[in-house]
């Protein structure tokens, strides 16, 4: 098994060190105190009860660090913790620290809060309202924080940020088509729900602290803890031992600045454990309201398409902003429209904040986009897939003037999934089929650094921020370092992610990391040769050009010298290593990585289902994903990606729903709130990875784990569509929905 | 008031007799008392089974476990089911076929697979989907968790495979 990657056989025997294992000598436990009022001023804080409790440090409440001010990654929004008002259930008011987490967890129930409830905007609607309460006063962007650019708040209002996308004049071509249809869709608050909670460990010494942290952006949290207390960067160490699942909820930054101030607080160690419940408070996807409108010839060629999305962005906008935006780029899909009139909003309500999560804003524009391709289909009387054929763009052309031409043909993708379902013969051609494709735009941003160090013994260190989240990075560069330097995988051992030793890197999210960091340690792989190549050509008087790396050194043509050779006769004494360094900027490979998006990440998906009349309940017994992924590193983790992806997919499109009822939240429980089991997955899932080798990433590699959650539940709809006539436009498609839509068609 | 008690049992073969506080889960005193982490905690309310330990060769939740209650019994985690110098076969199965990714359920899983084929050697697939039904996993799909498990039913990975 030498060539299997190492962070599995770690993780198979329970010997993988995630942050909840983690322990930091004399460290106190935080339990925090959350709270139960939707939007309320908060009218006094008494802890005195809980600090007379045997084993209880201290409790950190809002006045403590209110002199730090807010925080945020795009909008300055945040308080460390509530100071004068909290504007979601599950906000933190208090942290007990407390010797053991039991006495934290006891005292915290001696906490006093009194509130006085103020008016409340819970949905989009109620944000939205002339008279709606203003959840923020005011709004402050952080131009170039994160992301390049930031939110465009309207001031005076809960909406945080609009983008709009205007090509064309879709008013001249509305008015000259055919056909006009128009569709509105809701997607509602998805749960991450890693089974690893957010976990935080934060050591504050003096003028430096160290976090332990489950982050997929370290370095986002080193700044923004940098900024807010004061610290320069190179004292705030932030460490990643391995996460237990991310999905965008462990990116950006969460709940780090809080532990901190317990720790800053108490000027020791302190843990804060949170529980699935808690992290269901801490952050879930943006909800959506969005309507469509498509104009089409006469021969069911897209003329224009509109549309307007509506995202609900909960109390704190986190990268809510970024949600909005790239949703309204991600609905306008791999096809050539000519006209296009796209708007999102990201709203504020007072409900858990929004967050990043697997693909930011696709699944809601996706669900809205192809569900309605296949309404506007039926309107016009044309199957559906020839209307989508009839209107993708080809490999080449761009789906808008601003975005990179797309590298890949969607065409292809539809074919395969739909032989996928032809080649096998037990398939019923009689089941409902529904299809679904996708081309989303990854924000990911080409800044990484790497080091790769080649050590006298031949084994070699790669160093990066990528955290290793279960999608394989560490062993993925590992891999590419091996390969640009020749030597075999098992020479080359990845380090966890610390900001004191690895380089500044953007973070782990988007499907970046194998193509972007991938490069930088491509790039400092080259570098480490280099090196060990002008040793030789120095030392032994030789021509580079007849130098050549080979397994456990360097072959000069004629004969082989080994690394230890190497430094041995270069430094005089039996030791040393090279260090190589890489970089990826916007600004390499002649700029052709700073266009937008690196890569297109796509996917097509096919469904068959089975309704049962009686009760509404589908099952999916047959699945087919297909994405062009540029090549494949590693197939069975590249599978895994896009099976886990999909299965997220049949999550929201049939039964995940974070709810809200008055802005409490009613099923933020593990028990409460079910993600699919392995019974609920297609008996029958057929993952089709397309590789052309044209992707800008090592070896020709595109990003991908992304796009397979995105066809899911447009494509489950379509097949409920194309055989029931029966349209579901809000998510998740639950038995008693489709039970309803079915009785109202009879 | 706490009241702790003395109990004696059996932890992955190894005599082991402590004093407990009555109040404390099997979980905590695995992970944070005798130092064995791989049990993972998750939910807290026995839906995840990622806290999967075996009480007499049968699969439980150690988060909803009284400690006490495993007096003079046998407890078996994912470090007694690791050979010392390498991977049972069903761990070998789940690296081999990606059965993981992140891997905080891992240790669940193969708790409960452990279980499954001691008692049903070669499940079908039927009952492999209805064993494992209450070991949740956000990561993997379950698809190659699945196949893995399916190629130790056929009897493809030997102790000594790969």
């Amino acid at each position: 098994m030498s060539s299997v990657r190492p962070d599995l056989i770690e993780k198979v025997t329970g010997r993988a060190e995630y942050i909840t294992d983690l322990t930091v000598p004399g460290m106190l436990h935080g339990f925090v105190v959350r709270s139960p009022a939707v939007h309320a001023r908060i009218v006094s804080i008494d802890t005195s009860a809980a600090r007379s409790m045997d084993g209880v440090v201290d409790v950190l409440v809002g006045k403590d660090v209110a002199s730090f001010g807010r925080w945020g990654v795009v909008l300055k929004d945040r308080p460390i913790i509530a100071t004068d008002r909290v504007r979601y259930v599950g906000e933190p008011v208090a942290v007990v620290i407390a010797e053991t987490i039991e006495i934290a967890e006891n005292a915290a129930e001696l906490v006093d809060i009194e509130y006085d409830e103020l008016p409340r905007a819970t949905t989009i609607q109620e944000a939205m309202a002339e008279d709606a309460p203003l959840i923020h006063e005011r709004h402050e962007n952080l131009q170039d924080f994160y992301f390049k650019g930031g939110a465009k708040p309207t001031q005076g209002s809960n909406i945080f940020h609009t983008y709009r996308s205007n090509v064309g004049d879709v008013d001249a071509a509305e008015a000259a088509a055919a056909y006009v249809h128009e569709d509105h869709f809701t997607f509602p608050a998805i749960s991450h729900f890693a089974m690893e909670p957010h976990t935080v460990i934060a050591d504050f010494k003096g003028d430096s602290l160290t976090v332990w942290a489950g982050a997929q952006t370290p370095t986002a949290v080193q700044k923004v803890l940098s900024r807010l207390f004061g610290l320069q960067l190179a004292k705030v160490r932030v460490i990643v031992p391995f996460v237990g699942g991310g999905f965008g909820g462990k990116a950006s930054v969460k709940i780090e600045p809080l532990v901190a101030a317990a720790s800053w607080k108490v000027q020791r160690a302190v843990r804060v454990a949170q529980s699935i419940s808690d992290s269901m408070l801490t952050c879930r996807r943006l909800g959506a309201d969005v309507t469509i409108r498509t104009a089409v010839d006469a021969k069911g060629r897209i003329l224009a398409k509109s549309a307007k999305l509506l995202l609900d962005g909960g109390a704190y906008s986190d990268t809510g902003s970024a949600v909005a935006t790239k949703s309204a780029n991600r609905i306008i899909g791999p096809y050539a429209v000519p006209n296009l009139r796209l708007e999102a909003s990201a709203i504020y309500t007072n409900t858990v904040p929004g967050a990043a999560f697997r693909s930011i804003g696709g699944p809601q524009a996706v669900w809205a986009k192809e569900s309605h391709m296949d309404n506007v289909a039926a309107a016009i009387g044309m199957d559906p897939a020839e209307f989508r054929l009839k209107n993708l763009a080809a490999r080449g052309e761009r789906t808008r003037p601003d975005l990179r031409a797309l590298d890949m043909d969607m065409s292809e993708l539809m074919g395969r999934v739909t032989q996928s379902f032809a080649s096998d013969s037990q398939a019923s051609n009689r089941r409902p089929r529904g299809m679904a494709v996708a081309a989303t735009d990854p924000a990911n941003t080409p800044i990484a650094n790497a080091i790769v160090r080649l050590k006298i013994d031949g084994s070699i260190l790669v160093s990066v921020s990528s955290v290793e989240v279960g999608q394989g990075a560490h062993a993925t560069m590992a891999r590419i370092a091996a390969q640009t330097l020749k030597q075999p995988f098992s020479a080359v051992s990845t380090l966890r992610a610390d900001t004191a030793v690895a380089p500044y890197d953007w973070g782990t999210g988007a499907s970046r990391s194998t193509v972007v960091v991938g490069l930088s340690v491509e790039n400092a792989a080259l570098d480490a040769a280099d090196q060990i190549l002008d040793m030789v050509m120095d030392v032994w008087e030789l021509p580079k050009e007849s130098l050549s790396l080979v397994e456990g050194g360097v072959s000069t043509g004629s004969e082989v010298l080994t690394f230890h050779q190497i430094f041995h006769r270069t430094l005089g004494v039996d030791s040393g290593e090279v260090v190589g360094r890489g970089a990826i900027t916007p600004r390499s490979k002649k700029g052709a990585l700073a266009e937008s998006p690196l890569f297109w990440e796509t996917s097509a998906g096919l469904a068959e289902i089975v309704v049962d009349e009686d009760t509404g309940e589908i099952r999916v017994p047959r699945y087919a994903s297909a994405a062009d992924v540029g090549r494949v590193i590693n197939r069975v983790a590249a599978e895994g990606q896009d099976e886990g992806a999909a299965t997220m997919g049949f999550g929201h499109a049939l039964y995940e729903q974070l709810e809200f009822e008055d802005g409490q939240p009613i099923n933020a429980t593990p028990i409460d709130y079910m993600i699919p089991r392995i019974s609920d997955v297609p008996p029958v899932f057929d993952t089709i990875l397309v590789e052309n080798g044209d992707g800008p990433g090592p070896g020709g590699a595109k990003g991908m784990g992304e796009g397979a959650i995105l066809p899911v539940a447009p494509a489950i709809a379509n097949a409920l569509f194309s055989a029931y006539g029966i349209r579901i436009t809000d998510l998740p498609m639950t038995p008693e929905k489709v039970w309803r839509a079915l009785q109202k068609r009879k | 008031m706490t009241y702790a008690l003395p109990i004696s049992f059996s932890l992955n073969g190894q005599a082991t007799a402590i004093e407990v506080p009555t109040h404390t889960l099997l979980i905590d005193l695995i992970r944070d008392r005798l130092g064995l982490k791989g049990t993972k905690r998750s939910c807290d309310m026995e839906v995840c089974g990622a806290c999967t330990v075996l009480l007499d060769g049968e699969p439980i939740s150690s988060c909803t476990t009284l400690a006490v209650d495993v007096d003079r019994r046998e407890v078996t985690t994912i470090e007694g089911v690791t050979p010392p110098d390498g991977l049972s076969r069903i761990q070998k199965a789940f690296v081999l076929h990606g059965g993981l990714q992140c891997g905080f359920c891992t240790p669940g899983f193969i708790m409960a697979v452990t279980a499954l084929l001691k008692a049903t050697p070669h499940p079908t697939d039927e009952e492999i989907r209805h064993y494992l039904h209450g070991n949740l996993c956000r990561c993997t799909g379950y698809t190659k968790i699945f196949v893995a498990v399916r190629s130790l039913a056929a009897g493809q990975v030997s102790e000594d495979a790969a």
